[in-house]
């Protein structure tokens, strides 16, 4: 029998599940950091919201690098529904604790897929995912250089207007 | 005039005939694979679909998105069946509980006959 099924995809379903799945985070996130910059803007940081504006702009840019991946590999990427996005948070260390267990969850789901394809034996995904796993690295190192800026500063006094401040050297 | 319409259908039938491959049979549906049209067909009982590659994924998203467990919940689905659009909404069928789980497996199973799938078990989608 031909391999018309293969003919028109170059990965597996099981995979394109999981980067499907992987859309959805990423689209979450999204909305999750323009959250973070509401936030932010309504408490007086402003810095801090310019930093999530971009945050939220980069998470929309890795979906559609997924979503177009999906495309070139002829599968189909679904356009997802985001729900249950949090607007509440108690402080500004709160909003960056919040950030970095985000970039935690999706730096272990991205994990998570490359050990899928792996499995598989779908090369295909799993070098598409090179990209991802060092991007996570460096998501997670500039949160955490962050909340050890936040930690030397501190929160008393003008604390909070320097951390704000501050926060813009990590805006590229 | 009828006489010529019956022979072309018959010519089809045949031609559809020999060049389908069956790829999977559950209880109630049927997979095929066409090689010459480069594209598979769902036998559904009451029709037969035509389905591009990627009309058959859409159809595999849909079918296994549909929450089974809600079946057994009153509450959830009170009548135990699903709509089931395909194709752009060119098709429409209402599916029971049973057919539900049949259509599941022909999915499961077609696509890792089709080489596409590494195994039985589907991830959740």
């Amino acid at each position: 029998m031909k391999d018309i099924a293969r003919q028109a995809m170059s990965i597996k379903v099981e995979s394109m599940d999981l980067l499907n799945s992987q859309i959805k985070m990423e689209a979450h996130a999204s909305a999750t950091y323009l959250a973070m910059a509401s936030w932010c803007e309504q408490n007086g940081f402003f810095t801090s919201a310019k930093f999530f504006f971009k945050q939220a702009e980069e998470e929309r840019e890795h979906m559609m690098k997924i979503f177009n991946f999906l495309i070139d590999a002829g599968g189909s990427p679904y356009s997802p529904e985001v729900t249950n996005i949090n607007h509440d948070y108690s402080s500004i260390v709160d909003v960056f604790e919040h950030t970095l267990d985000h970039e935690i969850a999706v730096t272990k789901s991205i994990h998570n897929i490359v050990m899928k394809a792996r499995e598989l034996g779908d090369l295909t995904t799993e070098r598409f995912l090179d990209w991802f796993v060092m991007e996570q690295v460096e998501e997670e190192n500039t949160i955490r250089d962050i909340l050890d800026m936040i930690a030397v500063t501190g929160t008393e006094g003008v604390g909070l207007q320097v951390i704000d401040d501050h926060v813009g050297n990590w805006i590229n | 005039m009828l006489h010529i319409e019956v022979f072309v259908f018959n010519l089809n039938k045949d031609y559809f005939c020999s060049s389908m491959k069956v790829v999977y049979q559950s209880t109630y549906y049927t997979l095929y694979q066409s090689e010459s049209q480069r594209c598979f067909y769902v036998d559904f009982v009451q029709k037969t679909v035509q389905m591009s590659f990627c009309q058959l994924l859409a159809l595999r998203h849909k079918v296994l998105s549909i929450p089974i467990e809600d079946h057994f919940d009153s509450d959830l689905n009170k009548h135990g069946f699903e709509l089931l659009q395909l194709c752009n909404k060119e098709h429409l069928f209402i599916l029971n509980t049973l057919e539900v789980l049949d259509l599941k497996s022909l999915v499961e199973q077609g696509f890792v006959l089709l080489g596409v799938s590494a195994k039985s078990e589907a991830l959740s989608v």
